[in-house]
Parts: C-alpha cells; structure tokens; sequence
C-alpha cells in the first residue's frame, strides 16, 4: 500500500482513538445534569428547565462523535448469518464492496447535516422550548463528527483493501 | 411502480444488503438513503439527516446509555456474579436448576434494567459459561438466556413501554406495572417449560454434585444479601418514579448513581472496572443508536409512500375484519416486520396508526402496551432476522453457532405465544396492578 494510504489510517485511528476515549466520559456528565435536575427540584425546590434538554444535547453528540471509535473497535453488529461462514479474505473482498455503501449513506448524512446547519445559522434557529437554546453549537458537533465518521468509513475501506492484498496496515 | 412492488423492493434490498454482512446501520441507511433520492429526487438527500432530530427530540432515548452503563456496572463490578451465586446454590440442587436460576437472575436484572441486552450481556458472559462448564445442552441454555433477557423489557422500567407510552400519549407508570404481572408469569411459564423439560430429558442439565452446593443453612442465608442491592436500586429507580418523585429519565440516572455506589461499597469499583464499563457503554450505545438513526429514515421513507395507510384501508375496507381479527393480523404484521425491523423503528412506522385503530375499535390501550411489547419481543426472536439473535451471537461463548441460537429459541417462542394468548384472553392480567394501585 502507498505510504499515504498507511499514514491516513493511522492517523484517522488515532483521531477516533482519542475522541473516543474522551466522549466516553459524557455518560458521567450526563448523570450527574439529571440528578442536578432531580435533586434541586426535589429538594431544593428550584426546577431548572435546561436540564434535560442539555441532556439531550450530549447523547447526541455522544453517539455521532463516539461512531468513529465504535467503527474502528468494531462493536457495530453485523448480520452474520452467511458472513460468519466466509473465509477472512472473502470477507473484505465483500465488505471492499459495502463499505462504498455505507460511504454513500454518510455523505447523504453529511450533506444533509451542512445544510441543516447552514439553515440554523442563517435563521438563528432556536429549540421550541422554555430554555430556547440555539441549534448551531450541536448541529457543528454533528456535521464534525459525520465527517470523521466519513473518514473512519474510508481507513475502513482502505483497510479491508488491503485485508484482500494480504497485508496489514494498522 | 405500485406502492406494494416499491415497498417489496425497499425491504428486498434491505434483506440482500443485511446479507452481505455489512454492518447493519450502514446496510438499513444505504438502501433507505437510495429510496429517498429515488422515489422523491434530490431534496430528498436531507431525509438521512432528519432523522437525527428526529431521534433527538425523542428525549426517553436518554435512558438508553444510562441503562446500558448500569447493566455493565451490575456485570463488570461483581454484583451480578454474586447473584448468580445465589440463585446458583439455591437452586442447583434440582435438576435444569441452573437455568431455573438463570431465569430468577433475569427476572432480578430485569427489574433493575429497562432493555433486554444488560440480562443478554449478563446472561451470556456469567451464566452460560458456567452451565457450559456443567455439560447443560447448549441448545436450551442459549435459549434460557435469550427468552429470560426479554424479561427486560417487560418487567419494569422498560424503556419499550416508555416509547410506546409516548406515541400512545398513555402514563408511564401505568404501563410499567401493567408489564409487571405478565413479566412473571411468562418467568414462571419459562420455568414450567424448563422443569418438564429436564424431567422428560434428563441429560440435558445434569445436576450438581451435592458436595458443592453442601455449605451451612446460615452461609446459604448469607447468600441472600446479595438480593438487596437489587432491591435498593429497584426502589430508588422504579420506585421513585411511580411514586412521582423523579421524572423518567432522571429516574434512570438515578439508577445508574444507586448501581455505581453499590459497586463503590462492594469495593469492587476500580479504574479497570470503569474504563471497560465506559468502553462498552459507549460501543453499545454507538451500534443501537447508530441502527436505530437509520432506521427512522427507512421508516419515514416508508411512510411516504402510503405503504401503512394502505393497511388500514386493506384491514377495515377490503377484508371487513371484526375488531378481534384486526387486532390479531396486527399482531402477526408486527411479528413480519419485526424480523426485518429494530422495535424502535417499528414503533415509529406502525404505532402511531395502529394505536389510534386499537383505541377506536374499544381496546384498552395500557393493555395493547404490553401486547405490544411482548410481540416485539417475539419479533426480535424470531430467525432468520431478529435483533436479539444477532446480539446473542455477538456476546456469547464462540462454541455456540447461530444455528444454535436458530434452534434454541423455538420453544421458548411457544411459550411466550402462550403468554400473549393468556394476556389476551384475560386481560386482568396486566390491568389488573396499575388499576388496584392508581385507584387509591
């Protein structure tokens, strides 16, 4: 394989590597905003109103951010009923094909996620609620983690590639 | 293209794309992605995206990483293991004891996890290996596990019957205890059919040896306190939402703090517990919500299409159904679907018309929640295509095929087909709790 193609995905792992270690840790930070909420409604009888919907703001960007590492640990299940029963380089010859599948499907992500936040900037779009926050910082988390879900899906492919030429690179 | 052959080919491809093996998110987006831009033109390249505000409005998903922790907390810090132990000498004396215990230890996660993968994840990494170790028929065992982690989602909290609950604008709590008698009947009907089963086939679970299990009545009682953990975090979790005090989402951070410290105490929480806890959490809650991303853009380009509507006009119109009838092909559609389709995104298809349907025709519907929610749960069990089989194949000991898996479900689908025929007939048995709790 070209020395590019080597460094590429080495250092796209290591970017989804990263990210993902440090996304790992919202589950804690999502924990303790729902108790913040329980506890100084109950309590200390303040409701907060933003609590749950800053909740909702960091699954998300927990799940978008988080899907490059969980592609690179392949922790995303696969249906293997036929799969399961192919040999190691049947396999990548198969997912060298798919894998431009899954490509197209996150660029539509990603080309719908641009103009989504292109439409939020222009707008000042705001969430329909009591906090009324503004869309744009998550909808830049989520174009920046569908593009890097892009670029992990392409170390992927160059991956299996080379799976097929019999070599490994990562 | 008639609506039927657009809504054939989009399910064809999907099933031919699942096939090839690619991951299942990609495989469900590609084909929905490729309809969207086919049937309705450029503007539709947005319709992938859609679907993630789609999922992020839907606020009860909250629950989902926060019960994926807790069940790795349970099984990463000890907890769990202990109470297996528990069950593990109370009732491996009988014969099939083991998987008598494996379904009581699935009944307990159960009440302290709302999904049925936290009961797989636990069932497949503590006990199958240990009844594995004692020659138990790895066909029934795989099966125990699969059919007792579909308690999850039944006995509460349940996080099926809170998306249920929000499509079908009905009170959460009502559906959580509505779910719970039926949840320990189907358990008790799992170990009926494990007792009968082992009595007729002996040496499918050979008993353990009397030796072993021997230990002073005070040192079995000892066992016992490994069940108070559960019930503390039951109580601070269920508890304190049905009595009103924390709201649902906050209630399963609350469970997730009450499981955390219970490990704290057990001295069990170390670095190491932690990290692999986050790890998989976040694999986990990154391949459900990735699938379940996807799914709602197949869903909503499903639905474009009229394919639902056309169900209806076919049921009530075309084929003159009485209520019952209606009722029972809604049911069988589900089970279809369901071989194809995440329940989540199933909810989103199909719910939102067939509750009102359900309502109109005079049918309860706290109770059509939990036939809803046991007909996932057949769904998802059922070969070739269900989520649970997949899963399982995922998390379970690298012996046991898919074929096993195939073949250790049947059975226990029969007798959760059963339990849905009891529900039906006797409809006291899930309305019977909330109705005798809400009323005072």
């Amino acid at each position: 394989m070209p020395r590019i193609v080597v460094n590429y995905v080495k250092y796209i792992d290591l970017i989804s590597a990263f990210l993902g270690r440090v996304v790992m840790y919202l589950v804690f930070v999502m924990i303790g905003i729902l108790l913040l909420g329980a506890i100084t409604r109950n309590i200390l009888q303040m409701p907060l109103s933003w609590t749950v919907e800053m909740a909702q703001f960091i699954i998300t960007g927990y799940y978008i951010v988080g899907g490059p590492w969980s592609m690179m640990m392949g922790e995303h299940v696969r249906m293997d009923l036929l799969y399961d029963h192919f040999s190691e380089t049947t396999k990548a010859k198969i997912d060298v094909v798919t894998n431009f599948c899954m490509v197209f499907y996150l660029i539509t992500l990603f080309i719908g996620s641009i103009s989504s936040t292109m439409y939020a900037i222009q707008y000042g779009q705001r969430n329909f609620s009591t906090w009324n926050p503004s869309m744009v910082p998550i909808k830049c988390i989520m174009v920046f983690g569908i593009f890097l879900m892009i670029l992990q899906a392409v170390s992927t492919l160059f991956k299996d590639i080379a799976k097929v030429k019999g070599i490994q690179i990562s | 293209m008639s609506y039927e052959a657009i809504a054939l080919t989009m399910f064809g491809g999907m099933l031919v794309m699942l096939l090839t093996g690619q991951r299942i998110f990609a495989a469900i987006g590609f084909v929905s992605a490729t309809a969207a831009l086919f049937l309705y033109g450029n503007g539709a390249i947005e319709m992938p995206f859609n679907a993630a505000f789609k999922l992020f409005n839907w606020y009860p998903m909250l629950t989902l990483p926060l019960f994926i922790y807790m069940g790795y907390i349970l099984s990463e810090s000890g907890i769990a293991d202990d109470l297996y132990g528990m069950f593990h000498v109370w009732f491996g004396g009988l014969r099939g004891g083991l998987a008598i215990g494996t379904i009581g230890l699935m009944v307990v996660i159960s009440a302290m996890n709302g999904l049925s993968v936290a009961g797989m994840a636990i069932g497949a990494t503590i006990a199958l290996p240990e009844m594995l170790r004692r020659n138990y028929n790895k066909v029934m065992i795989t099966g125990v596990v699969q059919a007792g982690s579909s308690l999850g989602i039944l006995v509460p909290p349940s996080v099926v019957l809170v998306l249920y609950g929000m499509i079908a604008r009905q009170p959460v709590g009502r559906l959580w205890l509505a779910g719970a008698v039926p949840g320990f009947l189907m358990a008790a009907l799992f170990v009926l059919y494990i007792v009968v089963r082992c009595k007729l086939q002996p040496e499918l679970a050979p008993t353990v040896s009397r030796e072993e299990l021997d230990m002073p009545l005070k040192e079995k009682l000892a066992l016992a306190r490994a069940g108070v953990i559960p019930f503390l975090i039951f109580f601070f979790m269920s508890g304190l939402f049905i009595m009103g005090i924390t709201s649902l989402v906050e209630s399963s951070a609350v469970g997730a703090t009450a499981a955390t410290l219970a490990a704290w105490h057990k001295k069990t929480l170390t670095r190491k517990v932690i990290e692999s806890t986050l790890r998989q959490t976040l694999g986990i809650s990154c391949m459900f919500m990735w699938i379940i991303l996807a799914a709602l853009c197949f869903g909503s380009v499903f639905d474009g299409i009229g394919a639902v509507r056309a169900i209806e006009n076919l049921f009530i119109n075309q084929w003159q159904l009485t209520p019952w009838q209606v009722l029972i092909m809604m049911q069988l559609s589900y089970i279809v679907m369901g071989m194809f389709l995440d329940d989540t995104a199933m909810l989103v298809i199909v719910a939102p018309l067939y509750v009102p349907l359900i309502i109109s025709l005079g049918f309860n519907p706290i109770w059509y929640g939990v036939l809803y929610t046991i007909t996932c749960q057949i769904a998802y069990m059922t070969p070739p295509f269900g989520y649970n089989l997949f899963l399982m194949r995922a998390m379970a000991p690298d012996e046991i095929t898919l074929t096993d898996i195939y073949r250790s479900v049947i059975p226990f689908v029969l007798v959760m087909v059963l339990s849905l025929i009891l529900i039906i007939i006797f409809p006291e048995i899930a309305l019977w709790l909330p109705d005798h709790f809400y009323a005072r």
